[in-house]
């Protein structure tokens, strides 16, 4: 199902400036971790595979050992049985240290080094790596201008910045060696909500350019929802509950945790995931000014959408035909009931469906970017394509539900 | 040897430094400061002042290199700080003079016994800051650094001990402070410095303002620089708006404590 990719936007990333490392994979092999002294494990047999370039989300309770799984791929917390691999390389084999300059590391308190400066701080890891100084210097320049800082910030402190100012430092610093690997660890949590927005909407935007395999661990499934590629969900006791993508997590739930976890209000939240493009539209009857509206009238027989569209000469809405404009001998250039609201093709499903509720609208006119006609929605639509076979709900027929009208 | 380092001992108030001869009615009257006495016999102190400043920058370099050492040492071994901080509080409960006095069967009178006192003195104080500041650095920048693939050295050089200065300096002048007074002590250990004037006559007042004014302006001036030495290592310190520096302001100007909601 494509549709979870769709919100993602730009597929095609604009051409990398400079040498850029590829992404690796991840694979978890039966990773079972067990703590000194506990009985339980914290992760249990989890085996997963992280295609490069994507992001996928650890979600799960607090408590449910996700950041100890995602911290067994740097080894800031060792595995007990099983393996990990990057690319085809197992982090058992690789020094710590070393294996950690290969991955951004971004976590929750930030962690910015309040001693030095933002531009110190971006230049850890190549310093570590022993980088000359030059190379150092443009990649800080570099990486300041990707997330958006003006260049002066780069010798500020990070005590000056804003948290939302910090938390970009913080994966400008995660990215400084161009590492395949990210590990993300509630990179957001401590940010104000509209900040959180903002920023989340700033690396999915930086990952379509970079392209990164990202290991994201959020206990927010909103987040995961927003941010995944594919989401693993992990329950009570380090199990793996289901991995999917968020299309498939929500249409098609695993068991009652996942379909707990992921809320009641799993419809909406698929809904989020789509654009308007991405769902068979009905076609209405077109008029056009002047027509006569006999011909619209026969157009109306056993039409999808029981009304006509009124449009111009470039196909563009004008309004509904009433019963009163139809009883005249040609179609009017003004109609009584206006095209409000029109969408289009590229607006998310939630916003649209918003849209119709909101004007109390029964059909509405999809236009194309250049404004012209692509279709009509409906809440019936959007209500049949939610209960849809595919959907793996419950078939009911889409006139016993309520929603539509 | 005890014998004879004892004899060598001034007693208190015994040995009178007043020229009571051609002087006015103020040496006389032993007035609240003469300032003629003062004038003339200010060279006496020289020798007392740099005396007592080598034993206190000695004492305290001494103290706190070793503290430092212990520090590091226990810090990636936490069971070692219990025994580091009983051995240096038991060392820091011994008497001054008693110290001074069971140094002497082994080292003999003079200055390396006082330096020996005086240094086993400010262990306890510099090592516990040293230890409580490492131990206050942030989880954050800690498990950053390490996920970063800095090595444990890396981790205690660049960020942990940079994080904890603020506080070791704090030791560090508290520990200064006290060597300077505890040094006036150092004249019984026959090490000289300015507990030499002062305990010669007790009771000249002019003596005693002369004298504990030196060592009280040593120990600001220690203060001050070491205050100083903290501004300019620690820039980001002033950086940070936090709380702390809010609320000294805020008590400063005598506005009522502030309030956290």
């Amino acid at each position: 199902m494509a549709a979870g990719d769709s919100i993602r936007g730009n597929q095609n990333p604009s051409p990398p400036s400079g040498e850029r490392q590829k992404a690796l994979s991840v694979s978890y092999r039966d990773v079972t971790k067990i703590y000194p002294g506990q009985t339980e494990p914290a992760i249990r047999d989890l085996s997963l595979e992280l295609p490069a370039g994507e992001i996928c989300v650890l979600v799960g309770p607090s408590g449910s050992g996700k950041t100890t799984a995602m911290r067994m791929v740097n080894r800031t917390v060792e595995i007990t049985e099983g393996d990990i691999l990057i690319g085809d390389t197992s982090v058992r084999e690789r020094d710590p240290a070393a294996l950690r300059r290969e991955m951004g590391y971004v976590i929750q308190q930030i962690g910015l080094f309040p001693h030095r400066t933002v531009g110190d701080n971006i230049a850890t890891v190549p310093r570590l790596l022993g980088w000359d100084r030059a190379r150092v210097e443009r990649r800080v320049v570099e990486l300041l201008d990707l997330i958006g800082l003006e260049a002066e910030m780069r010798d500020r402190y990070p005590g000056q910045l804003s948290g939302g100012q910090q938390q970009r430092v913080g994966v400008a610093r995660a990215l400084a060696a161009d590492p395949p690997v990210m590990l993300m660890d509630e990179p957001f949590g401590a940010i104000d909500p509209i900040s959180r927005e903002r920023l989340q909407n700033e690396f999915l935007r930086l990952q379509a350019e970079i392209r990164k395999t990202v290991l994201f661990v959020t206990h927010d499934i909103d987040e995961a929802i927003k941010m995944g590629d594919r989401i693993a969900i992990i329950k009570q006791g380090g199990r793996l509950a289901q991995y999917a993508t968020p299309a498939e997590l929500l249409m098609s739930p695993a068991d009652d945790f996942v379909e707990d976890f992921v809320g009641a209000d799993r419809a909406l939240k698929r809904l989020s995931l789509m654009r308007v493009r991405d769902i068979d539209l009905w076609q209405a009857p077109l008029a056009y000014v002047g027509q006569p509206t006999s011909e619209v009238r026969a157009k109306l027989e056993g039409a999808e959408v029981p009304h006509a569209l009124v449009v111009d000469s470039e196909r563009r809405p004008i309004g509904w035909l009433s019963e009163a404009d139809l009883a005249q001998e040609t179609v009017p250039a003004r109609p009584d009931s206006g095209p409000e609201p029109i969408l289009d093709l590229d607006d998310v499903m939630r916003d649209a469906l918003s849209d119709l509720l909101q004007t109390e609208t029964q059909y509405a006119p999809v236009t194309d970017a250049q404004g012209r006609i692509a279709g009509v929605l409906s809440v019936e639509i959007i209500s049949e394509f939610l209960t849809s076979p595919e959907a793996k709900v419950e078939e009911r027929a889409a006139a016993e539900r309520p929603l539509a009208g | 040897m005890t014998a004879a380092a004892l004899a060598g001992l001034p007693l208190l108030g015994q040995v009178e430094i007043r020229n009571r001869t051609g002087e006015g009615g103020c040496v006389q009257d032993n007035g609240a400061f003469c300032f003629g006495w003062a004038a003339d016999n200010l060279d006496r102190y020289v020798t007392p002042t740099l005396e007592h400043l080598v034993l206190v920058l000695v004492s305290v370099a001494l103290g706190f290199t070793i503290a430092f050492c212990m520090a590091v040492l226990s810090h990636r071994r936490r069971w070692l700080v219990p025994t580091f901080t009983g051995l240096t509080g038991v060392l820091y409960t011994v008497p001054s003079i008693a110290f001074f006095f069971l140094l002497l069967p082994i080292t003999g009178r003079g200055t390396t016994t006082a330096i020996i006192a005086l240094t086993a003195y400010t262990l306890q104080i510099i090592y516990r800051n040293i230890v409580a500041g490492l131990a206050n650095v942030p989880p954050g920048p800690r498990d950053a650094g390490r996920g970063m693939g800095m090595t444990n050295n890396q981790l205690l050089w660049g960020v942990e001990l940079p994080l904890a200065l603020p506080e070791i300096i704090a030791g560090l002048r508290v520990a200064t402070v006290s060597t300077v007074a505890i040094a006036t002590l150092a004249v019984f250990a026959g090490a000289g410095g300015l507990g030499d004037p002062i305990y010669a006559d007790l009771t000249f007042k002019t003596n005693i303002v002369i004298a504990g004014g030196i060592a009280i302006l040593m120990a600001i001036s220690f203060d001050a620089l070491l205050l100083l030495a903290q501004r300019l290592l620690a820039p980001w310190r002033r950086a940070e708006p936090g709380p702390r520096r809010r609320h000294r302001l805020a008590t400063l100007r005598g506005a009522p404590r502030p309030t956290w909601t």
